[in-house]
């Protein structure tokens, strides 16, 4: 069992990861770089380590060993599906709240994931190593090395090929390290779904679906389970659970997938080895700690779970709080919160990193807070949202919360089952709308 | 020196009635105490069931399943005389074979057998029921008292009968009263130890007289392995040896203790925090009294008859309620005083003080004694007390009492399609009191004890619609509410 892990991350994945080893009396020390020293993860972990920066493998495995560390926890980004942290750690005796170094491999390289998915029976798009005289447009150009919607380009006529191939393959190398690009067949209208996967190396369970369509650019905005409106969840389920198995998968991980919402049909789309933003919202439908049971994975245990112990109920849904300011495009906006309110009540969770005083860094990911609200049904969580979202102030950096309660209110988004280009659709003046609303 | 926490069990009865933990306290601190190092944890008792559903209106066997679940690496036990279920009647074996296969499936693995008249056949038999359901270790009480019977060659062969069976995996010496000393345990526990042929033996002395905690110290060298303790506001008083001191003792003397003082710190802290949110007494260290070795009834029994007096507005009598005991005791054949019989020999001379005449009323318990419902009594009864009670119709009708009943009969007469666990509860209380628990719903999961005193102020401020001024102080902070009048 461990006694301490060390919280390679920072935000509010920190502050989650850190309330449940304080929950389960394990120490924290958390990896922290200039910009958090003052930050509220820093002041809830039991202990705090410099780092020069949080993709400093070395660093992070130096720290790990300097406190005498268990295990090392990732969090999401970064390092979280780095391999060469997985190997350090497992050289330094330490572990690696993960998957193995190679299944990060396999799902890090987005070619390789897409033959495994293939090899496990699960429908993928066509796809094509370079251009080719039998390419389907609209194709996307996507990375080989990484994703979160970086490396992306969409390309409607063979006229823009080859400079959103160059332009792709500059980003990834970039991001990633790596320039390797493909071209994948475009899925319009699609929506997003993923399948929650445990494993403990041998058994993998499913912990259900979620709908990650509300996007904007490829970035999540908003995120529910189960998905709604769903007419392919079982055999969605299926592909996922035999995608786990095939890689014979320990830990927690994701299957994403693109549903061709004419067509009811869906294709896998990548494997994300490593915690969700969007956890929270299965953590509502499930019952169940997500970093809980990622961290009993770790320390050794076989799954606790069978699929029919694992029981889902009501609804819930994400939105992500962002300091970016969509009147200007989504232009990110660091600063100091002079004031952080949220709201509280039955079926609201907040995870957050920020309060009163925060400084919001420029240089890392601009979420704030996620507002998860549940319920009985997606109507209740619906009605809910839009109350909490009502009650929630955040001065002194520009956010999105206004854009939220517009789609909230929005009646598409009401009926359930937007695709990835909802928002997109949307008038350009109506985010601006919004701020005004909300004043 | 590996230690045992009873805390969850046996301080909740000792020091709050068995009525102090509810399904949230427990889980709250679960994945904790999972974490401390503890050898096992003294869970749970069939009262101890009987109380959550009865009082709190929460499924035992789901407590059962959600504990196990948040302390996956830690036995939990469940503590048994393997001839009852929650209600006092003596239960059909099949009965009790369901009993342990719900207890081991909803996540019961360690097993105490404890007979109160050393009856060493019924403990074979309850070990091999036990077994038999998968129960994974099954652990001998060796109950101490004081006696002119129970000497340490008495105990020896227990011990002897102990490490024979198949079934027993190992033994410990259970003084329920807090009798043992120093200078008995220099001689008991070598003449037990000696006869357990290698099977561990742990020791579990209550602090009710405040010697416990010393007999500790000497345990170690004598060979014993395993320490029951409690944590915190749970510890000491009637309950176990707290636990921090007892490491802080035992390491002093130069022993290892595999325990993480850390974690062990937040649990004590936790049932303090606790037992002051809900108004439960702390467990206080004891001083000897020398009249408690007459009459040697365990703490959970004494916070009930006092609790049981005051109800009735007649604290006053509890030193003679306290007498009577003595002599109720002698006259039974010096029934150990552990479960049923403190029970037992507390109601009757509760009935004895109160009625003004002495076995005057007789309640039903006393009479299945007699009848031998629980075991050969250790001495013989006294022959006027016997005759007395075996000549009521009472005890005729009581003797004419058709056999417990099996499983099979059980589920012909209660209702149709429901599980072996609601059989179970419905067999050992009465159909109300599940169907209460049922309709209350799910067990909270969640406790904070800080937010309590908040939490109280809202529901005194939610009963009390006509408010319409409000003043919260603390420090330099007020807080000053107003309503509307007629609000």
């Amino acid at each position: 069992m461990f006694r301490r892990i060390l919280v390679a991350n920072r935000g509010e994945i920190a502050a989650r990861v850190i309330r449940t080893c304080r929950r389960l009396g394990i120490e924290t020390v958390l990896t922290v770089a200039a910009a958090d020293r003052g930050s509220l993860p820093a002041s809830m972990a039991d202990g705090t380590a410099g780092v020069a920066s949080y993709l400093d493998v070395a660093g992070v495995v130096g720290a790990a060993v300097a406190a005498a560390a268990d295990a090392v926890h990732p969090g999401y980004g970064f390092l979280a599906e780095n391999p060469r942290l997985a190997r350090a750690c497992d050289a330094a005796g330490i572990v690696f709240i993960g998957p193995s170094a190679e299944v990060l491999e396999a799902a890090g390289d987005k070619l390789a994931a897409r033959e495994h998915a293939a090899a496990a029976g699960v429908p993928v798009l066509p796809a094509w190593d370079a251009p080719a005289q039998d390419l389907e447009y609209p194709v996307l150009v996507k990375a080989a090395g990484g994703g979160g919607g970086r490396g992306l380009r969409a390309v409607s006529e063979p006229g823009q090929l080859d400079q959103a191939m160059a332009m792709a393959s500059a980003e990834a190398a970039a991001a990633f390290g790596d320039p390797r690009v493909y071209l994948e067949r475009l899925l319009s209208p699609a929506r997003h779904v993923e399948v929650q996967l445990l494993g403990d190396g041998e058994n993998v369970v499913h912990l259900g679906d979620r709908d990650c369509s509300v996007q904007r650019r490829y970035q999540k905005l908003v995120e529910e389970a189960p998905a709604p409106a769903l007419s392919v969840r079982d055999d969605l389920r299926a592909a996922a659970v035999a995608l786990g198995r095939h890689l014979k998968y320990r830990g927690l991980g994701t299957a994403e997938f693109l549903l061709d919402t004419e067509r009811a049909r869906f294709y896998f789309l990548e494997m994300n080895a490593r915690i969700q933003v969007e956890h929270p919202v299965t953590e509502a439908v499930t019952g169940l700690d997500l970093v809980a049971e990622q961290i009993a994975i770790a320390e050794g245990r076989g799954l606790r779970y069978a699929q029919d112990d694992i029981t889902l109920s009501g609804h819930a849904i994400e939105c992500r709080i962002n300091a970016e300011d969509p009147a200007a495009g989504f232009r990110p906006s660091p600063g100091r919160v002079t004031s952080a309110v949220f709201p509280a009540g039955p079926g609201i969770r907040v995870d957050t990193h920020v309060q009163a005083g925060s400084v919001v860094p420029p240089q890392y990911d601009s979420l704030l807070a996620k507002l998860v609200v549940s319920g009985a049904s997606r109507t209740q969580a619906l009605t809910r949202l839009r109350a909490a979202l009502a009650r929630c102030r955040i001065d002194g950096v520009a956010t999105n919360t206004g854009l939220h309660a517009m789609l909230a209110a929005s009646e598409e988004f009401a009926a359930g089952g937007v695709d990835t280009g909802y928002l997109g659709r949307w008038p350009d003046h109506a985010p601006q709308t919004v701020m005004d609303k909300s004043g | 020196m590996q230690l045992a926490d009873t805390s969850l069990r046996d301080g909740n009865q000792s020091l709050w009635g068995a009525t102090g933990l509810r399904t949230a306290h427990i889980l709250e601190i679960a994945p904790v105490l999972n974490r401390v190092g503890f050898r096992a944890l003294d869970f749970i008792s069939s009262t101890a069931m009987g109380v959550a559903v009865r009082t709190h209106r929460e499924d035992p066997w789901e407590r059962i399943r959600l504990a196990r679940a948040a302390m996956p690496d830690t036995p939990l036990q469940l503590i048994g005389t393997g001839f009852r279920f929650i209600s006092w009647e003596r239960a059909h074996p099949d009965v009790m074979r369901l009993v342990y296969e719900c207890l081991v499936r909803a996540g019961i693995s360690r097993f105490v057998v404890l007979d109160p008249t050393h009856d060493t056949d019924a403990m074979a038999a309850n070990a091999r029921m036990i077994r038999a359901a998968d129960g994974t270790e099954i652990v001998a009480a060796l109950t101490y008292t004081i006696s002119a019977v129970h000497d340490d060659a008495f105990y020896a062969g227990i011990a002897a009968y102990a490490a024979a069976s198949p079934d027993i995996d190992r033994a410990y010496i259970k003084d329920p009263a807090g009798l043992l000393t120093p200078e008995r345990a220099r001689t008991l526990i070598p003449a037990v130890r000696g006869q357990l042929r290698g099977k561990p033996l742990e020791l579990h002395a209550h602090c009710t007289l405040g010697l416990s905690p010393l007999v500790y110290l000497t345990a170690p060298d004598l060979g014993v392995e395993v320490l029951q303790v409690a944590c915190g506001a749970l510890a000491n008083g009637s309950s176990l040896p707290d636990a921090e001191r007892i490491v802080a003792n035992l390491r002093e003397l130069g022993h290892t203790v595999p325990i993480d003082d850390r974690l062990l710190a937040r649990v004590a802290r936790y049932f303090d925090r606790l037992a002051a949110a809900e108004s439960l007494p702390a467990g206080q260290p004891r001083q000897y009294d020398a009249a408690f070795t007459r009459h040697q009834v365990a703490g959970g029994v004494l916070t009930t008859l006092r609790r049981q007096l005051a109800e009735l507005g007649l604290e006053a009598k509890f030193g003679a309620v306290m007498d009577e005991v003595s002599r109720v005791r002698a006259e039974l054949g010096y029934p150990i005083m552990v479960t049923p019989f403190p029970q037992m020999v507390c109601g009757q001379a509760l009935s004895n003080v109160l009625a003004g005449e002495r076995y005057l009323v007789v309640p039903d318990q006393v009479i299945r004694y007699m009848l031998g419902s629980f075991g050969k009594p250790t001495a013989p009864v006294a022959r006027d007390v016997l005759d007395r009670i075996m000549d009521r119709p009472r005890a005729r009708e009581l003797a004419a009492e058709p056999p417990p009943l099996s499983v099979a009969e059980l589920r012909r007469r209660l209702p149709r399609g429901i599980s072996d666990e609601e059989l179970l509860l419905r067999f050992g209380m009465p159909g109300e009191e599940v169907d209460a628990m049922r309709a209350a719903g799910p067990a909270a999961t969640r406790y904070n004890p800080d937010i309590q005193p908040v939490l109280r102020l809202l529901r005194e401020l939610g009963s009390r619609p006509r408010l319409s001024r409000l003043v919260v102080t603390k420090g330099d902070f007020q807080l000053s509410l107003k309503g509307r009048e007629n609000g």
